[in-house]
């Protein structure tokens, strides 16, 4: 449990970013908000809650609405259309969750452990999605049918007739100069410092990846030199 | 279904049947003006007087007409501005483009661009729904434009990295706002190594997420010239600035705006199956419309206007027919890290309020979309609603699936059916289409894949700058 400091200091970083006067203007506790969302139809969740605990600032249901609540959020932003006020609850949510990460939660950690695979793919192909992540083995809820050919994966890859998608690894080729560019962008936006902050080990696999993918990226640029002498 | 929505008539309040209305919703016993206390009482207005002044308030609510004064800002207005300080490069939408004029929400004007186009891709269509972008370059193909100067798809760019934001919130603003100018950025400058000038190919986001991502994300570069001054940085660090300067677009266009306007087209010169006996339902991707909803297209003669064109419009087009269903507002259920590690909540969302709804009010032979985690949600989902007695199964693809269909395309080669889970077998008989058959020839050619006998849409060389 944190202290009173502690959580008036999560609440100050909260309102300090700079979206949180776009994502909130006043509210009449209409509810709207709380009608048209999906999430609040399975969970104990509401966007109402989180607009008025955030209006009227009180800092220790703040702290208590992101162990739990704020990770139920669909994302639809069917909330923000909605909102008389032109609120964003969705909006405000994601502020609440890049907080909770700079804070460490232990329960941002809990949530995240199993998006570890998609987060993997993202930062170190730039693709959130394969096709090998999507396989029977993987979803099994989504019954034997899962899809309507069987087959070697990379063959049923190579007969898409667009070259960039006959990828197996990821959903579509990027070319390594690009990721080796994405890489810079999460370095100098804290996007790594956030990753280590949450899971130290998928940090230390993404970090080996990206330094090996550098390394295959400066021997290329001394391949073209090569060429070019 | 008549093209005047139930919005406002309130179908879908609890208890509220076909032919009721609820009380408080509409004022339907004629004692007078809807209001409230000992003060109300009735208008006495004649019939020409009553039609004068609901004409007077239906003029005055429209939102094409509504004056929004300081409440709604045109983010393009800034830009512009910012342009004319030198502080940004604005990527035009030019006649060179042959762009098509829309309207949206508020009535604002929409150039979107029809010819020139670089393909920004989206991870879940490829990953996972590739007929989207195959079908999507068919079409281009069909249209007679050139590969390499009307159209670009390339190994250079990364996906929007909003899925994973919204999934985690790992990411932050900087990082979403870098990855766009990086991507589009790249879009600016891909015509050179093809021998075109700069701007030639405009950005065509195939995602619903990338597209209200980088809106909003638009949004925030214009404001806040702190959050300009950091990405600048960024960009300079890459070699991505142009005359040590962020570009922007002056448009953030869908795929589905694509295909909107171009849907007469596409029925008029190449459709060459009948589809009036197919009963169309749609879902719009949230993102599409509900994030920088100001942006999205409403067309007066697409359901009143009163919803997103997007989707119906080219239902409309190839002449399928348009059924309603009481939830068509609601989300897929999709949730970003849901559908991965909440996925009791995803697939109970999407069987509940979608898949169900869709069979048993509209009894629907096919859901159409426009996005990556609506087709991925609703399609794969449905499987498992045998195990809660919901044995609900409609057929899920995108408009532009759909509109290939109609046109001809082949169901496995071009359109991609294989890597649904849904029916859409049953769709594509119906259409006349022998999915057998189908089936059979695709078979018989993914021996010639394995023997190098591989069918492309353009020269794979363009994906590598090289020539087509």
């Amino acid at each position: 449990m944190a202290t009173y400091a502690e959580m008036q200091q999560i609440f100050d970083d909260i309102r300090g970013d700079f979206r949180y006067d776009h994502e909130l203007n006043g509210c009449l506790n209409c509810g709207i908000c709380t009608a048209t969302c999906p999430s609040a139809q399975f969970y104990d969740y509401s966007p109402r809650e989180i607009v008025q605990l955030l209006w009227t600032e009180n800092v220790e249901q703040i702290y208590d609405a992101m162990q739990e609540k704020i990770w139920a959020c669909a994302q639809c932003m069917t909330c923000a259309a909605r909102c008389p006020f032109k609120n964003s609850p969705g909006g405000l949510v994601a502020i609440m969750r890049e907080v909770a990460i700079k804070h460490e939660m232990q329960s941002a950690k809990d949530v995240l452990r199993p998006f570890g695979r998609v987060m993997l793919k993202l930062i170190t192909t730039g693709n959130q999605l394969s096709p090998d992540m999507i396989q029977p083995d993987h979803f099994p809820d989504w019954g034997p049918n899962i899809q309507k050919v069987e087959g070697d994966l990379r063959i049923l890859r190579k007969a898409i007739p667009v070259k960039t998608l006959q990828t197996v690894e990821t959903a579509w080729e990027v070319s390594l100069k690009t990721s080796v560019e994405m890489y810079t962008i999460w370095e100098m936006t804290g996007v790594l410092k956030s990753l280590e902050l949450m899971d130290e080990n998928l940090f230390d696999v993404i970090e080996d990846f990206i330094d090996e993918k550098r390394e295959d990226y400066e021997e290329w640029l001394e391949e073209q030199e090569e060429d070019d002498d | 279904m008549s093209d005047q929505t139930p919005g406002n008539h309130n179908q879908s309040a609890a208890g509220a049947g076909a032919g009721t209305m609820k009380p408080g919703f509409h004022n339907t016993d004629g004692q007078g003006v809807a209001g409230h206390g000992s003060f109300f009482q009735a208008t006495d207005l004649s019939r020409e007087d009553a039609i004068k002044a609901t004409d007077w308030v239906r003029k005055h609510v429209d939102r094409r007409t509504i004056d929004l004064g300081d409440r709604m800002d045109d983010i393009r207005e800034h830009m512009y501005e910012l342009e004319k300080d030198g502080q940004i490069i604005i990527h035009r939408i030019g006649d060179q483009h042959e762009p098509a004029t829309v309207k949206t929400l508020f009535g604002w004007e929409k150039k979107i661009p029809t010819k020139q186009l670089w393909h920004h891709k989206s991870c879940g269509q490829c990953g996972n729904i590739p007929g989207y972008p195959t079908s999507l370059l068919w079409f281009m193909n069909k249209f007679g434009f050139v590969p390499g100067k009307d159209y670009l798809d390339e190994t250079d760019q990364t996906s929007c990295t909003a899925w994973n934001y919204h999934g985690s919130g790992i990411g932050n603003v900087e990082s979403l706002a870098a990855v766009f100018l990086r991507n589009f950025h790249q879009s600016y400058v891909s015509g050179k190594q093809h021998g075109h000038e700069l701007g030639h190919f405009f950005p065509l986001v195939h995602c619903g997420t990338s597209f209200g991502n980088y809106k909003e994300i638009r949004k925030y570069l214009v404001e806040s010239a702190e959050l300009r001054e950091k990405v600048t940085k960024i960009l300079g660090k890459l070699g991505r600035l142009v005359d040590g300067k962020l570009v922007i677009p002056e448009e953030i266009i869908h795929y589905s705006e694509w295909v909107h306007v171009m849907r007469d087209r596409i029925a008029s010169e190449l459709q060459t199956i009948d589809v009036s006996n197919i009963r169309t339902t749609a879902h719009v991707a949230c993102h599409y419309y509900k994030m920088v909803h100001e942006d999205a297209i409403y067309d007066p003669d697409v359901l009143g206007g009163n919803r997103t064109a997007i989707i119906t419009s080219t239902a409309k087009a190839l002449g399928a027919q348009v059924i309603d269903y009481s939830t068509w507002y609601d989300c897929c259920g999709f949730g970003f890290r849901h559908i991965i590690s909440e996925r009791e909540f995803t697939r109970s969302f999407t069987m509940d309020r979608k898949i169900r709804v869709v069979r048993e009010e509209a009894n629907a032979d096919v859901l159409l979309a426009n996005d990556t985690g609506c087709v991925t949600t609703m399609d794969k989902n449905q499987w498992i609603g045998k195990a809660h007695e919901q044995n609900f199964q409609v057929p899920i693809m995108a408009e532009v699936q759909f509109a290939a269909l109609a046109c001809g395309a082949d169901p496995f080669k071009i359109v991609q059916l294989q890597w649904h889970a849904s029916p859409c077998e049953d769709l594509v008989e119906k259409m006349g289409i022998s999915w057998d058959e189908a089936k059979k020839n695709f078979q018989a050619y993914l021996k010639e894949v394995e023997a190098g006998n591989i069918e492309y849409l353009y020269n794979p060389e363009l994906a590598y700058g090289g020539k087509a």
